[in-house]
């Protein structure tokens, strides 16, 4: 599903502009990274797109729904929004119930959520931990919980914010597992991230924001090269490409084989 | 996140400047004369001619104005039915509801209370909008309050707009899966049941959490503590202080002498 936000503003109600006409058009099925620096206004953006937060002025698109005219709830039939902070979003007893909550309110068919709800937590690597209180869980098994309770909802764009902020290896791997898996059955995902290798490794476009405006946007092999300009808002090109660079390799790098395949 | 932890509004005020003992004297001394005065308009006026002009002043009449007409009234009025129904008093009745019966006297007393009980809390309101938690505490403490009060008062001060905060959090989690919460108002009733449960064990986990981050800053160790910030109070504070007790002990002894 196509996301199209034309000019969107938004002021917080202490006065600060956050996002200073941004224009951009996200295609269905497009995997796309958003970085930045902290305060880009990275967050308030994505918060748009499930009508968390209304524009000032200006549009946001949900294929044909105009965010103003849509309640969170129904928008939350086409995106669904990994908070930033799992103990934000995660309010039930047990992992199943929090993993069911999601379709059940889109009322799917029985059979639909059942299916569902299995395939989230097998994906998640969570299917023997359904009983437990997710407050028990470490924080990594809770942005599993997180993440599942979204994948659930089957919505056609998925929302990560920082998914990756404070995980180990393994649970980066088991991230970045959904969202090749995501990225199979053609949904769009949108991911904020800090981790700029998460970053080069998974996602095809990359939108650079600073100071609620966006200072680049395109296809994740350019944007990495703009070490400059990337430097404004804080964001370093991965090691690797840094390296390339720094070898007078005529291509951008992004990883290990790109970076084999060049030398 | 952006959590309000106080019902504190950041603003720059001669009230906001006070020190915090004195606007509490000052509160006080408001609340007990409206409740010790002898002459039946005192509250009336109190409310009128130092609660209201003392929040434009603190330049916070926009809030006050809010939490006075939808918290304040509501539970005042409540009151004022309660009593003009139920107080058996006076003779001469003027108005009947049923079984009910309302008198001139039971109308009067049901009024009065009721403006006591609204002077009581908005001026609670008007010191709670006006004073930063931290500042009075740490001020009280190193006036001689034990930290345990101290710490009891501060959480008890808290605990609503927290309260408030967390419910907005979690109401945001459960509409963006899908639960529709905007639509009617038993459909709101209903979806207000699925956030009691997290709501209270949130808050339990957050009070130990707290509890342990305290304890981590040395809060039961014996030594006198230093405080980061200096709280001013000029010596006309003190006498504004005196000036106020002596009013409620007037206020007070009137209403023994003419009882
Ligand atoms: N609830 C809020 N109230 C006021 N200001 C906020 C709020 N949330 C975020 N901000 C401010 O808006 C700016 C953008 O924040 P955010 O979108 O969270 O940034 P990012 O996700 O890129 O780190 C920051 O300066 C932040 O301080
Ligand atoms: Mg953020």
């Amino acid at each position: 599903m196509k996301i199209e936000i034309q000019d969107l503003r938004f002021i917080y109600p202490t006065g600060l502009e956050a996002l200073k006409g941004i224009s951009l058009t996200i295609e269905a099925g497009e995997q796309v990274a958003i970085v930045g620096q902290n305060g880009a206004g990275k967050t308030t953006l994505v918060r748009h797109f499930n009508g968390l937060l209304q524009p000032a002025s200006g549009s946001v698109l949900i294929g044909d729904w105009d965010v103003k005219k849509y309640s969170v709830a129904k928008l939350a039939s086409r995106v669904g929004y990994v908070f930033q902070n799992p103990d934000e979003q995660l309010f039930s007893r047990d992992v199943l119930t929090e993993v069911t909550f999601g379709p059940k309110n889109l009322k799917y068919a029985k059979e639909k959520i059942d299916e569902l709800v299995k395939r989230a937590l097998s994906l998640t690597e969570l299917t023997d931990k359904t009983e437990t209180n997710p407050y028990d869980l470490s924080p990594t098994w809770r942005k599993m919980v997180a993440l599942a309770s979204i994948i659930a909802m089957d919505t056609p764009i998925v929302i990560f914010d920082e998914p990756t902020t404070g995980q180990d290896a393994v649970n980066v791997a088991r991230i970045a597992n959904v969202i090749a898996e995501l990225r199979k059955e053609g949904k769009t995902v949108i991911t904020i991230t800090h981790d700029i290798d998460f970053c080069a490794e998974n996602f095809e476009r990359v939108i650079a924001l600073s100071k609620g405006q966006v200072l680049l946007d395109g296809p994740a092999r350019e944007i990495l090269g703009q070490e400059e300009i990337l430097a404004q808002t804080y964001v370093d090109p991965p090691q690797l490409t840094r390296l390339g660079k720094r070898l007078g390799l005529k291509e951008t790098v992004r990883n290990q084989e790109e970076f084999l395949n060049s030398l | 996140m952006h959590e309000r932890l106080s019902f504190h509004i950041k603003r720059d005020s001669v009230i906001h400047k006070l020190n915090p003992l004195t606007k509490l004297t000052l509160i006080l001394a408001l609340i007990l004369i409206s409740f010790t005065s002898p002459w039946y308009w005192t509250p009336h006026v109190v409310l009128l001619l130092a609660v209201i002009p003392l929040s434009g002043l603190g330049r916070v009449f926009p809030e006050f104005f809010k939490a006075a007409t939808r918290l304040i009234l509501p539970a005042a009025g409540f009151l004022f039915l309660m009593q003009a129904f139920f107080q058996p008093i006076g003779e001469e009745v003027i108005f009947k509801f049923y079984f009910l019966d309302i008198t001139q006297e039971s109308l009067m007393f049901a009024f009065r209370n009721a403006m006591r009980v609204f002077v009581m809390i908005s001026a609670f309101t008007l010191f709670l909008l006006t004073t930063h938690p931290s500042e009075l505490m740490s001020d009280l403490t190193r006036r001689g309050l034990p930290g345990q009060f101290a710490y009891v008062i501060i959480s008890t001060l808290q605990i609503l707009p927290q309260m408030q905060a967390k419910a907005q959090t979690i109401i945001a989690a459960q509409r963006s899966r899908g639960l529709d919460t905007e639509s009617t108002f038993l459909k709101r009733a209903g979806s207000v049941l699925p956030l009691v449960g997290p709501l209270v064990f949130g808050s339990l986990v957050e009070v130990e959490e707290r509890a342990i981050a305290i304890e981590a800053r040395g809060f039961t160790s014996k030594n006198s503590k230093t405080s980061l910030h200096e709280i001013p109070d000029p010596s006309f504070e003190k006498t504004i202080r005196w000036a106020l007790l002596m009013l409620v002990i007037l206020s007070i002894a009137a209403n023994l002498w003419l009882s």
